[in-house]
């Protein structure tokens, strides 16, 4: 069961983008017109992948997942656990400069 | 004011054991001596690395003293594994000024000198900060779209399989091209993996390599009908859809609009295939065929030498070997050498009057497109 965190957001002004992290502009029009909120941290992996062949600084194997949060929005996370099928619920948590996600091993 | 490509100059990509600049040359030379040696008052240069023994190379001067192109005009451009496409766009629209008269286009790459980490790092330069911040690389974005892709339209990774066999059997028939030998399907399925569902035979190799293009005013069998870029977000999370390049669509309309042609007129193409799978994705982002319809164009065979459409009869990037800046201009070049007639072994079954290269700059996030041929087509 997947505890009911939340994860910083945030939401444009100008053109109602929403996005994250939320420390910067707006990706989409460059507004820094941008308030902060909260959506649930629960997210559905799209797609996940492990790399056999990562890039300096990482082991392998390194696993990445995008995941689809409220609202249509989407992230890169750093899985930690085995490769989750896509529809998976997973919750994100945000770490210094990255975004985490744990997985269950598979069954 | 019409431009043409009036000579296509390629040495063998691969391992290679010149330098960046004896690459460049070389090329430069075979395309000199299809025109001639006639006098280039403009050099265009492309790296993405410009990686010399000793760090980054200063290419364009260099590439001008060795080629003895001192009282030419120039410019170096770098847009990643686009640089090759952007090179060229930028050449005509040069000569379409009028203030010059004959081009010499170069794009060019030293690869295989440095470790599979080194390049890793240095080729995900195209991607976004946070997301190589997260440790992704190309392989491991490419997989994400190829996934999605997968999922989409209820697919496995056969379909990608697939794609590798054909470009790897058209590279055989291309002596320029890394890899000289076809692998099957199984070949394939069996290589090592590199970032799941994506294994070793779907990704493009680590290649040494150099193309160079004489572009003039005139008219000839490769006229520069139209051209077209487009831009993406950076980020994938940023973007709507990852079954298809949202890039290579905006640069086609804007190309075959240029062109006043529809895609019903191609008659053979070269593909962006960094990995085997976005070959499908770029064949239906051409409006060659509808969305998810591109593997049954595999299956079928209708993208072979004798095909309805022949697609990267030069091996593509998977065949032919990817040095970055290199590829799409030998994408290019191979469009001009088959509708000129130079193709040699790797002709099409018929000698082409319109065809259409595509060069793409990291996940697509800036792609090109350009059709060349004859006016009288």
């Amino acid at each position: 069961m997947i505890a009911g965190t939340t994860l910083e957001l945030s939401l444009c002004h100008a053109c109602q983008t929403r996005y994250l992290p939320c420390d910067g502009p707006c990706p989409k029009c460059g507004s820094s017109d941008c308030a902060e909120y909260f959506t649930s941290a629960v997210g559905r992996v799209l797609a996940a992948t492990e790399l056999h062949y990562p890039a300096s600084g990482w082991h392998a194997p390194h696993r990445l997942a995008l995941i689809e949060l409220a609202d249509s929005v989407r992230v890169l996370v750093i899985l930690d656990g085995a490769l989750p099928a896509p529809g998976t619920l997973v919750e994100v948590r945000h770490d210094k400069d990255v975004y985490r996600a744990k997985s269950e091993p598979a069954r | 004011m019409s431009v043409h490509i009036s000579s296509v100059g390629m040495g063998r990509f691969g391992k290679r054991p010149e330098g960046l600049i004896d690459l460049a040359a070389e090329a430069a030379s075979l395309a000199l001596e299809g025109v001639g040696r006639k006098p280039i008052d403009l050099l265009v240069a492309g790296s993405m690395f410009a990686q010399g023994p000793q760090g980054r190379e200063a290419l364009l001067p260099r590439l001008a003293g060795r080629l003895g192109l001192e009282s030419a005009a120039g410019f170096r451009v770098d847009s990643s594994s686009g640089t090759g496409g952007m090179a060229f766009h930028n050449a005509v629209l040069a000569l379409e000024t009028g203030r010059f008269d004959r081009a010499l286009v170069v794009a060019a790459e030293k690869m295989t000198d440095r470790s599979t980490a080194e390049i890793t790092k240095d080729l995900a330069a195209s991607l976004h900060m946070s997301e190589v911040a997260a440790g992704a690389t190309m392989p491991g974005l490419a997989a994400i779209v190829t996934q999605r892709y997968l999922q989409r339209y209820s697919l496995t990774t056969a379909v990608c399989d697939l794609a590798t066999v054909h470009a790897r059997s058209m590279a055989v028939a291309n002596p320029n091209a890394h890899f000289q030998k076809a692998v099957t399907a199984e070949d394939v399925a069996a290589s090592r993996p590199v970032a799941l569902p994506l294994r070793l035979l779907h990704c493009s190799a680590i290649s040494d390599g150099a193309t160079a293009l004489v572009v003039e005013k005139g008219t000839g069998p490769a006229t520069v009908l139209g051209l077209g870029q487009g831009f993406d977000a950076l980020r994938l999370v940023d973007r709507e859809e990852l079954t298809t390049f949202a890039a290579t669509r905006l640069a086609a309309r804007r190309a075959y609009e240029a062109a006043h042609l529809t895609r019903k007129e191609l008659n053979v193409v070269e593909v962006h295939d960094a990995f085997s799978p976005f070959s499908l994705i770029h064949i239906e982002d051409l409006g060659i065929c509808g969305p998810g319809e591109s593997p049954h164009w595999f299956e079928k065979g209708w993208v072979g030498r004798d095909g309805r459409l022949p697609v990267n009869p030069s091996g593509g990037v998977i065949g032919r070997g990817h040095p970055v800046a290199a590829s799409g201009l030998a994408e290019i070049g191979e469009v001009a050498l088959q509708l000129r007639g130079e193709a040699g072994r790797h002709a099409i079954a018929t000698r082409p009057k319109i065809g259409l290269a595509h060069a793409m700059s990291g996940i697509a996030s800036h792609n090109f497109v350009t059709i060349l041929g004859s006016k009288t087509a």
